[in-house]
Parts: structure tokens; sequence; C-alpha cells
């Protein structure tokens, strides 16, 4: 597999994990030294503002957390675009990608939920391609019911 | 008995008056309409903090009760609202939600308008005979600020502010005026349920039980029996006393993840809230301050506005740890905010079409412990209001 490929196998799987639930898949897919956060520009404020913010063993406390936290029923289903890849030096890239999220409630019925971009950056480490850095650059700012899952 | 059949779900509760609401009030048509001429058209609502128009000319644009109005901060300082609409032939003036504008032009045939409301221009005026710039000023609506909140009210004959909130908010105005705040978190949300369902989450301490985080962290914090609730005339409560929380009780929350000065008058683990009616709750957990307010679209549709503060100037590490507590708690990602909503859509759709039929709020602990005097306080005050008997809204 390509590099590129291997890239965007990443990110297609962080989407693919998360979506099944299938959390340890999900943060073998980040490095040892993972930070996550959901970023919004706030046109009401003219700020940006922070909505989530975790490093690894934060964004683990969450999912291990799940089971007990009321949620919204249904699933949902991230699909992302890879846009952009480039190299910030041997191990070390810039991704940038668009996502959509859809949600599917009990009774079959599915609505847009949330779009906007990942922008990630992907270190090779011992010649496998993890996520070291995920800023989720959110556009959608009524979620309706929010989230306990990132994005 | 068990079960019940139709004529016994339907019944009148067997309770004292006011312990129970009807189902009615989420639902029906002509009692929507009487609350917004009665209730939103009527009282002092929470605008926005003025922190959100900083500077001369800076305004910000909010919705209350299917109206769209702006707040603008004038060149004298005052803050001023006025209805978003163009004298001329309706058009709204301001489509971004914030902004800065030291004179305001309608899009549409380019009038003007000053902070102050006055029209100030009106493109090729000698082709009018009984148009005059004098009589073609914005709709002002009547602003007070408290405690570096903004309320407005639609009514132009409303008491002034300070009567109308009374002594419902002297246990913020210390955290809300010793230290100049800032709006740092803002997100709203359209809720498929009425208006009070959603508001009803802020004054049910009850559900503490619904949210896991609270399980861990709250009820058993205090004796049940030290916690102290009050209500005031007008439908507003609250907290009587600082309500306390053991944030070690809930994995990933012990110490909350750094130190960061709590409010003044609060510790890092004290927790107070107050209700102001109709549809304000402002909620303090010792670091950070939360406002919501939500407003009618429909009968099953809310738009709901939160905001999370801190401390205006503070250094960014500070920012980021306040940012963090509010996140823990609040916010679309946040622990509990998402499960209120679950509960609020929830009770809404069983009351649609009258399959619920009534609500019970009969907790009785003397204003201690879960007790449910603060949705009792606003259901007396709303049926003063629209002049019905919430448990039987509709004869
Ligand atoms: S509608 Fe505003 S100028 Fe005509
Ligand atoms: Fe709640």
């Amino acid at each position: 597999m390509s590099e590129h490929e291997a890239i965007v196998a990443l990110i297609g799987k962080s989407c693919l994990t998360l979506d099944d639930g299938n959390f340890e898949s999900y943060l073998a897919l980040c490095a040892p030294a993972y930070s996550y956060c959901i970023k919004v520009w706030s046109p009401e404020l003219r700020k940006d503002m922070v909505w989530l913010e975790h490093d690894r063993d934060g964004m683990a406390g969450v999912f291990e957390s799940l089971p007990e936290h009321l949620q919204r029923s249904g699933r949902l289903s991230r699909l992302a675009a890879v846009a952009t890849i480039d190299a910030v030096d041997a191990d070390k890239f810039d991704v940038v990608s668009k996502f959509i999220v859809h949600h599917t409630d009990v009774e079959g019925r599915t609505q847009t939920l949330a779009v906007g971009r990942y922008n990630d950056r992907v270190v090779r480490i011992d010649g496998a391609v993890l996520l070291s850095e995920r800023e989720v650059e959110l556009e959608t700012r009524d979620l309706g019911i929010g989230l306990h899952l990132p994005l | 008995m068990v079960a019940r059949d139709q004529s016994s779900w339907e019944k009148r509760p067997d309770m004292t008056a006011g312990y129970f609401v009807s189902g009615l009030v989420y639902t029906d048509p002509v009692i929507y309409r009487d609350e917004s001429d009665k209730v939103f058209s009527k009282v002092w609502h929470f605008a926005c903090h003025e922190s959100e128009v900083p500077e001369i000319f800076d305004y910000r644009v909010f919705e209350l009760d299917g109206q769209s109005l702006f707040a603008i901060h004038g060149e004298d300082g005052a803050i001023r609202t006025f209805l978003n609409v163009c004298s001329h032939r309706g058009a709204k003036l301001l489509d971004q939600p914030s902004g800065n504008a030291k004179s305001i032009t309608c899009f549409y045939h380019r009038w003007t308008y000053n902070s102050q409301g006055s029209c100030t221009g009106i493109p090729r005026a000698s082709g009018y005979n009984d148009v005059k710039r004098e009589t073609m000023g914005l709709r002002e609506v009547r602003t007070e600020r408290l405690h570096g909140l903004v309320f407005i009210t639609l009514d132009d004959g409303a008491l002034p502010l300070a009567q109308y909130i009374g002594p419902a908010l002297d246990r913020f105005s210390d955290m809300l005026t010793s230290q100049p705040l800032e709006v740092f978190h803002y997100n709203q949300a359209i809720l498929e349920c009425n208006w009070k369902a959603w508001h009803e989450t802020n004054m049910d301490l009850y559900h503490e039980f619904m949210h896991v985080v609270l399980r861990k962290t709250q009820v058993n914090a205090m004796p049940m029996e030290d916690r102290k609730l009050v209500v005031f005339e007008g439908g507003h409560g609250g907290s009587g006393g600082d309500l306390k929380a053991a944030y070690d009780g809930y994995d990933g929350f012990a110490g909350r993840g750094g130190d960061v000065p709590p409010l003044p008058g609060m510790s890092a683990t004290d927790f107070r809230f107050i209700n102001l009616f109709p549809s304000t709750a402002i909620i303090s957990r010792g670091t950070v301050v939360r406002i919501d307010t939500v407003t009618p679209i429909g009968p099953d549709k809310a738009l709901l506005k939160m905001r999370g503060l801190g401390v205006k100037g503070e250094s960014v590490e500070h920012r980021r740890i306040r940012q963090k507590h509010h996140n823990q708690y609040w916010g679309p990602f946040g622990r509990n905010v998402p499960e209120d909503m679950v509960a609020a859509e929830s009770c809404a759709d069983s009351f649609r079409n009258q399959a619920g039929r009534y609500q019970i709020i009969a907790r009785d602990e003397k204003m201690a412990g879960q007790d449910d005097a603060i949705l009792r306080a606003f259901y007396g005050e709303w049926g003063r209001r629209v002049g019905r008997d919430p448990g039987a809204p509709v004869k």
C-alpha cells in the first residue's frame, strides 16, 4: 500500500470504528500523544470556541463511560473524503478531509447531522501511520440533541 | 389496582391543586397563542450579556417568540434594542448574528438608521408627500441592564426590571459583577418540544437521577435535607444555599482537571442556580456560569440558546480550564445537556395527541432535597398570567 493509500485508509477507519462503537480499534489508530478537539467559529460571539478537548486518556474515558449515559437512539454514519495530504517531514503529514455525519434513527429515517473538516496531523511510528492530532472544524452549530460521542 | 383504564388515565389526579400539570399546556394551539400574548409579550427576557456588545456600535441579533430583534451599543454607552424590521416595507435590517454598524442600511431601498433607532436617510425622499424621516424611526423595545445581563420587554408599560426580578438575582450579584465576565461559549439548538418541556429540566431537581454524572457527583455530595431551595414572587426559583458537587465521583472529573480561581463568593465545588420566569436559567458550577434561555417557535418547537461565561481578560490557560469545566457538563458535547434534551423531547412526544395526560410535580420536601417547589412556582405564575389553571387549562 502506498503512503497515500495508507493515510486515506487511516482516515476511513477512524470513521468506521467510531460508527461501529469499536473504540479499542479507534484508539489503536491513535498515537500515544493523541489530542482531539472540536472547534467551532461562533458568528454570534465572533470568536472561535472549543466544544470538546481530550487527550488520549480523556478519549478512552469518554468511551468507557458511554454505556452509562443516556444518549439519542439510532446510529451515526461518518463519511470523510480526504482532500489534501501535505508532508511536513518524512514521518509527519497534515491531512485535511471534508466530513459529513448522518444520523439514522430507530425508525430508519436518516438525516444530516453535521458537516465540517477533519484537520489531522498523521505520524509514522514503526512503519504504521497513526493519528496524532485531530481538530474537528465543525461547520454545523445546531446539533439538536447533542452528542456524547466525538465526531 | 395496578394498570389504569382510559377513564382513570384521563381523570384529574387525586392531588392538591398545583401538584400536577395538564399535558394540554404543551400542545393546545390556543394556549400557545395566549402564552405569546400574555407571557412572552409582557415579561422581561434575558437578551444577551453586555460583553457581547463591548464596543460602540456593536450589535447582537436575537430571536424572541418568533420575532427578530437586535441590541446595539450606542455612542452614549446605552444598550438599546429594536425590532429588526425596516420601517419602510419590513425587510430584516441585520442578517448576521452580530457585528458593528455605525449606520444601519436596509438592503432593500437603502433607508438608513442610527444606533438610537432614528431614521437618518431616505433615498429620493422628495418623491414622498406624507412620509417624514422623523416619523419613520425603528420600533424601540425597552432595555435594562442588571449585573451585566441585558434584559428586554416588548411591553412598553411593564414594571421596571428591578421590580420584575425582585431579589431573585441577589445571590448572583457578586459573581456576576465583582469582576467583568465574558461569554466564551454560545450554541443554539432547535428542540422538538414545547419550550416549557425544556425549561422544566432546569427547574426539576429530581431528575438528577437521570444523569449518571449527577448520580455520582451530586446526589450524595451533601445531605438532601441540608439543601435549601427558594422561590420568589413572580415565578422565579432556584437554590437558596449552595449545593455541593463531589467531582471525584466521576471518572475523569477528579479535581475537574486543572486549577482556576472559582467565581467570587463560590468554592470550586459549589453549585448555584436560579430560574427567572419565564425561560432563563443561570447556573454556576463554582468556576463557570451557564445562562440558557428558551423561546417558542411553535407549540412543539423551541429555540434554545446557551451561553458559557468566564472572566474577561483572564489568561489563556485559565480560560482553557474554565472552558473544559463548562464542556464537561454543558454544550452540545457535555455529559449532561444532551441528556436533558433527550428528556425534554421524550416527554413532549408523549403529550402530543394526548397520549400522556398529566405531569406530576408533587414532591414536597419542605424546600430541601429534590422538592418540586420551583416547578410549582413557575406554573403558579404561568397560570396567573395566562388566566388558566395549569392542571385544567381547557374547560
Ligand atoms: S424595506 Fe427597508 S428600505 Fe425598503
Ligand atoms: Fe439535567
